[in-house]
């Protein structure tokens, strides 16, 4: 028996196929009450007044706070400009003003609608664009006044951080084209959409909070929630329960601070649940971003230099921003040879609803715009797109623009062939209307943290104590525990991972970058070195024979060449306990950073792609010339993913990365008005994918184990998206024959691009 | 107000608002929590129960208007042996972060009540009133198909 590469059930699907499985937003506590929060409903302003009088008088009222009753230092995850409440400027629609804990959810809500307050409003600055003119209004007029997490970086005004890189060479390249080719390409926000909106529930008792939620990152929050309050994260305690999706969005502190503010308040659980318009609005969503690039190019099909200039829009807070604005320069060296590239990404304050981390951050919207340039290239110099994009290809031991080797960037190649075998590009009978398209990048295993504690129980069963989490991915309920099966020999049904508990369970960075079945795979093997050894140790004085002549079997241990004196890991493990003897062991993990250039940019604060894995995607599209909707006739990729430890995992993962990016690259579009608010606000006018829109995705899994393991296994779960946009926009440009240059590609955008085109 | 409402097979009498719907009934007031609220408008499909048989959206459902007719929900389904669907969904990977699949488990169930060997079209418009943000949705296609013994 082997667990790894097995088709094993996930963990926990059987009760989540059954409704018993319980979720963040099914958490109930004795003596709860609801909490419901008091939102801007205008993008800038100054608050004049708050009365909140009226709703205090009110029935099943318990508490009413404000920005007086809260503390008021700004925090962030990389530069502190965050409140709990606003207090006079107001930055955003959505921004939190007061909350309310009640007896009911429904009393909450009329209690909020309850609350006077007097705004006086201001033009709010939306446009990226505009942001950085000389005269803008400053989004936070006091930007200079606020802190840094660690080391300062390059900011300033409606600039919330600035990553350059500017090699030299970049001129003498443009002087040397035969061709200058130059575009602009827009991206929009993205909503993650996860199914369970954002809710918490919090408990303050013998001067400490307990927070259960269901998120991505507990450790962050603990963390971050202490800072907002003040207090030290051991006064913290976070429980993780079932998550209903998250994408990035549940990475960061959110309702918590104002569930353990109501809690305090009023000495009782008090439980938050976002309603779904609100989560849309407050959710920090993908960010929108316009991306301006030229390049330099020779008749024979080379990229001799290029510059690249992008604006990612933070809204009105730093969140993740800081670290984003370095994807592009990362991305801009791979997947093909581009020469000296001078590369600008400014992450821009402006007064609309703070953005954040979604699946592939930043990433898809790069790769649409570096892969749309790609194929202008190639239509520019006349030569086949995917031939020039293979003349180009970079290969094992090419450098990313930071200096990072990629010692098997050759898979590329593989890739590349494996998508021709299974679609081949020049063979292809066009018929009217229909296009093809293809894209590649790398992306990374995101290196941060992750630690386990295993135990074996005295059934032989084995227990996996982590506050890694399970958001959905499979990375835990498949991931980790047929990792954990596979060290100790087991079956995946007798492995146990518990849900996280900062109180009990060692550090884990969360789940983000496609870390953790890499990373707390790894923090399993080296635990388990341990606790084999520990096993042997035990069975040795049982068997009466030496350590060294032990090995692990399915189920047990034998004595190697003599499979007869077998004990079973129960024998072991009851022998143990009743000796007082310890059958537990810990192990931790963080990837070492790769080798770069230190001196390749400054504001760099994301500065490498540990771990990378390579794909390839293949779009095949047909347009209606009456309506002007796009159908995916067909959709390939080809995915590198180191070892697959199960096969349906892989596969779940790319189907619905692969349907997010349909739905971003084509009908996911949160747009912003003049007055700085979303103009789609549910979702029925946020059109999400659904079964009858998106394809069955031809999945090609390519291996190449990684040296570091655990057993080669790399990240799976984020790069399904990343491409996506930009394969569709290649094919639809090519079905309509003329270039699509922002997203979503809308009916009307098609049918523009037809009348252009004349087709 | 007082409600009868006939859950999963058993009568059950409690006091609801007149506005209450059947979606807070069966989790505040009967603690039946397997049933999800995602958006309270009717969208995403997460609330879905069986009212005689026929998938209905519970967040948007008065209590009061269900009268005698029979509620199914998650908890009805499969609550000692998992239905041959909850098995083939488990197998096939139909399942991630979860919290869409009660709701599919119902509208499935109801699809297969009435068609026990649909094609993948009908599977696909079928589902097409339930969001699944995580598995793009051709896994739980495949569940079903591996039941049905139709054709990709």
């Amino acid at each position: 028996m082997t667990a790894l590469g097995a088709a094993a059930p996930r963990r926990d699907a059987d009760p989540k196929v059954r409704g018993t499985a319980t979720y963040g937003v099914d958490v109930s506590l004795p003596g709860m009450i609801h909490g419901a929060i008091l939102r801007s409903p205008v993008a800038r302003g100054r608050i004049r007044r708050i009365d909140t009088s009226k709703a205090e008088a009110m029935p099943g009222v318990w508490a009413v706070i404000t920005a007086s009753d809260a503390p008021s230092h700004r925090t962030g995850l990389k530069i502190r400009d965050e409140r709990v409440f606003a207090a006079d400027l107001i930055a955003y629609e959505g921004e939190p003003i007061a909350a309310v804990a009640a007896q009911s959810r429904e009393f909450a809500r009329r209690a909020v609608a309850a609350i006077e307050v007097d705004i006086e409003e201001e033009q709010p600055v939306v446009d990226m664009d505009l942001a950085l003119t000389d005269d803008a209004p400053l989004v936070h007029p006091e930007w200079e006044s606020y802190e840094p997490v660690g080391d300062d970086f390059p900011r300033g005004g409606n600039v919330c951080a600035e990553m350059s890189s500017d090699p030299g060479g970049v001129e003498e390249a443009f002087a040397a084209a035969d061709h200058v080719i130059e575009d602009e390409y827009r991206s929009q926000r993205q909503y993650q959409a996860y199914l369970e909106p954002k809710g918490v529930v919090a408990v303050y008792a013998g001067g400490r909070y307990t927070v259960h939620i269901a998120h991505q990152y507990p450790f962050r929050v603990r963390d971050r929630l202490a800072e907002a309050l003040g207090i030290s994260s051991s006064d913290v305690r976070v429980v993780g329960h079932h998550i209903g999706g998250g994408f990035g969005a549940k990475l960061d502190v959110s309702l918590e601070p104002y569930a353990a503010l109501l809690a305090r308040a009023t000495g009782r659980p008090v439980k938050i649940v976002n309603e779904r318009s609100e989560d849309l609005i407050t959710c920090q969503c993908r960010e929108d971003a316009v991306f301006r690039v030229r390049s330099a190019v020779s008749s024979d099909g080379r990229i001799l230099g290029r510059e690249i200039d992008v604006l990612i829009n933070a809204g009105a807070a730093g969140t993740d921003g800081p670290y984003l604005a370095s994807i592009a320069f990362i991305l801009a060296g791979a997947p093909y040879r581009v020469g000296p590239t001078r590369v600008r990404c400014r992450s821009v304050y402006t007064n609309t609803a703070p953005t954040g981390a979604y699946r592939g951050v930043s990433g898809t919207h790069v790769i649409f715009a570096l892969e749309r340039h790609t194929d202008h290239i190639a239509r520019t110099l006349d030569i086949d797109r995917r031939e020039f994009r293979l003349k180009n290809l970079i290969t094992d031991g090419d450098a990313l623009l930071n200096g990072q080797e990629l010692p098997d960037a050759g898979i590329f190649a593989k890739a590349f062939d494996a998508v021709e075998e299974r679609a081949p590009w020049a063979e292809r009978a066009r018929e009217p209307y229909t296009g093809v398209g293809i894209a590649a990048t790398v992306w990374l295993t995101n290196s941060q943290p992750g630690s386990v504690i295993l135990k074996l129980n005295e059934d032989g069963g084995l227990g996996v104590i982590t506050g890694a989490t399970e958001n959905g991915s499979g990375a835990v309920a498949m991931g980790v525990t047929q990792i954990a099966a596979e060290e100790l020999r087991i079956s995946p049904d007798q492995v146990v991972v518990s849900m996280p508990d900062t109180d009990t369970s060692p550090y884990d960075a969360g789940s983000q970058g496609s870390r953790t079945t890499h990373v707390v795979g790894r923090a399993v093997g080296k635990a388990a070195t341990e606790l084999r050894q520990k096993i042997y140790e035990i069975a040795a004085t049982m068997l009466e024979a030496a350590v060294e002549d032990l090995e692990l079997v399915d189920g047990g241990v034998t004595v190697k060449g003599s499979p007869g004196t077998k004990l079973t890991l129960a024998e072991i493990a009851a022998q143990a306990t009743a000796r007082g003897e310890s059958l537990a062991a810990t192990g931790t993990h963080a990837t070492p950073q790769p080798k770069f250039d230190p001196t390749c940019a400054s504001g760099l604060l994301f500065p490498t792609f540990p771990t990378p894995t390579y794909h390839v995607h293949l779009a095949e599209v047909r347009v209606d010339p009456v309506t002007g909707n796009v159908e995916v006739l067909r959709y390939v990729v080809a995915q590198e993913v180191g070892t697959v430890v199960n096969p349906l995992g892989v596969e779940g993962q790319v189907q619905g990365g692969v349907a997010q990016g349909l739905g971003y690259a084509l009908w996911e579009n949160l747009t912003i008005g003049e007055d700085g608010r979303y103009r789609q606000r549910n979702l029925e006018s946020y059109r999400l994918p659904l079964a009858t829109d998106v394809p069955r995705v031809e999945t090609i899994i390519l291996e190449h184990p990684d040296e570091g393991g655990p057993f080669g296994a790399k990240g799976v779960a984020e790069p399904p998206i990343v491409p996506v946009a930009a394969a569709i926009a290649n094919a639809v440009s090519d079905a309509v024959g003329a270039p699509i240059d922002a997203i979503p590609i809308t009916p009307q955008a098609v049918l523009e691009a037809l009348g252009r085109s004349g087709r | 107000m007082q409600l009868t409402l006939n859950v999963n097979g058993r009568m059950r009498t409690l006091d609801a608002s007149p506005a209450a719907t059947l979606l807070d009934v069966l989790r505040d007031e009967l603690g039946l929590i397997g049933t999800k609220e995602g958006c309270v408008e009717g969208e995403c499909g997460a609330c879905t129960v069986l009212v005689d048989g026929r998938p209905v959206d519970s967040c948007i459902f008065a209590a009061h208007a269900v009268g005698s007719r029979e509620v199914t929900t998650i908890e009805g389904v499969g609550a000692v042996d998992a239905t041959p669907l909850q098995q083939a969904m488990v197998e096939a990977g139909a399942v991630q972060c979860g919290f869409c699949t009660p709701g599919f488990v119902m509208t499935l169930t109801a699809l297969l009540d009435e068609n026990p060997s649909p094609d993948e079209a009908t599977i696909r418009r079928s589902i097409a009133g339930n969001i699944c943000r995580c598995t793009g949705y051709s896994q739980i296609v495949d569940a079903v198909l591996q039941l049905s013994g139709g054709d990709r």
